[in-house]
């Protein structure tokens, strides 16, 4: 677009374009700005957005650690003393029971058969069973329940004492 | 994340959105300036191109001014609020003196506290064509700011001072024929 009574127009815009380059607004709208956008974000956001990571992440193991230490005390006595009536492991008579699989799998075996064998003691203790250091080379006699499949299924030991 | 010149203006809003300050400031650093010198030379008040620039950034931050993506660019839609925000600043003086129809294109007697001719730049050359643009009627010079010293189409004039792209054509044209009227005669006058 040219005007043609005054040519020079389009240097005369460019001049005053050039000058207005490098005028920017106050320093002090962008502060007034920050500050208005500061309290508007601590409004509008509830509390629990205003936490950050680290805050959030002490929270919660603050929490883990309360539920561990709550569940910990309400524990029943009989599983806080071990793991006497566990129908895997049951001693009667100085004698041992050790399933090594589960009740259901032993009942549903087809052909379960007994071998006679014997077991270290250092093998029982890992099992739950007592070892004591004077006895703890020795070995056990024990019959093997065994699978149809030839698994192992359960342990009997005839006299632990 | 970090936030680069290329991250996007919408991204910026986003982050803004939640809370995140930083997204804000570049927002404000990247589009300041242009709304700043719109203000600045449709209104030739320092001060009050610095509250419209404030008042325009105050109004998308507290959600008061809903801007969309789909509708336009953030540049476009912020002149369009700082213009809007000059025109409620000028309401009373416009009051006293009605602005002529959408459609004329006569010149209009001009307001000289709509116009302060204080200094405002340091180049007298440019400070001269400033002073001959706030003399010019204000629907002229709000073209004539945008196309020449903003590079903005006739579309989008049209968009931001809400008229048909033939008013944008024909106020340009006057805008224009009115400054270089002005400065030969300033030029004639000055020797």
């Amino acid at each position: 677009m040219h005007d043609d009574d005054f040519p020079e127009l389009d240097t005369r815009l460019a001049q005053l374009r050039g000058a207005l380059a490098q005028v920017d607004a106050p320093r002090c709208v962008e502060k007034e700005l920050m500050q208005a956008f500061a309290s508007q974000s601590a409004r509008a956001r509830p509390w629990y957005r205003r936490l950050g990571m680290l805050e959030w992440s002490a929270a919660v193991a603050c929490a883990l650690v309360c539920v561990a230490v709550v569940g910990l005390l309400s524990l029943p006595p009989r599983l806080a003393d071990g793991f006497d009536d566990s129908p895997l492991v049951r001693i009667d008579n100085g004698g041992a029971f050790i399933a090594l699989d589960s009740v259901e799998r032993i009942e549903a075996d087809p052909a379960p058969r007994l071998i006679e064998t014997e077991v270290s003691r250092t093998m029982l203790a890992a099992l739950g069973l007592p070892v004591t250091p004077e006895n703890a080379g020795e070995a056990v006699r024990a019959e093997m329940l065994v699978g149809a499949a030839g698994e192992p299924l359960a342990l009997r030991l005839t006299s632990i004492d | 994340m970090t936030i680069t010149p290329t991250t996007s203006d919408d991204e910026l809003l986003r982050r803004m959105r939640s809370g995140d300050a930083p997204a804000f400031a570049a927002l404000y650093r990247r589009h300041q300036g242009p709304v700043y010198r719109f203000a600045l030379l449709r209104c030739g008040s320092g001060d009050t191109a610095a509250d419209v620039v404030q008042e325009a950034f105050m109004g998308l931050l507290s959600g008061r001014l809903a801007f969309d993506p789909l509708r336009g660019s953030l540049p476009n839609f912020l002149f369009g609020v700082a213009r809007l925000l000059i025109l409620k600043h000028e309401e009373p003086r416009r009051r006293e003196s009605p602005l002529p129809e959408p459609d004329d294109d006569e010149a209009e007697p001009v307001l000289e506290e709509a116009c302060p001719l204080t200094r405002v730049l340091a180049s007298e050359a440019a400070e001269e064509v400033r002073r001959a643009l706030a003399r010019l009627a204000p629907h002229y010079r709000d073209a004539v700011i945008l196309y020449e010293m903003h590079g903005l189409s006739y579309g989008e004039i049209a968009t931001i001072c809400a008229i048909d792209i033939g008013t944008v054509r024909s106020r340009l044209a006057r805008g224009r024929a009115a400054l270089a009227k002005a400065l030969r005669l300033h030029a004639l006058g000055a020797t």
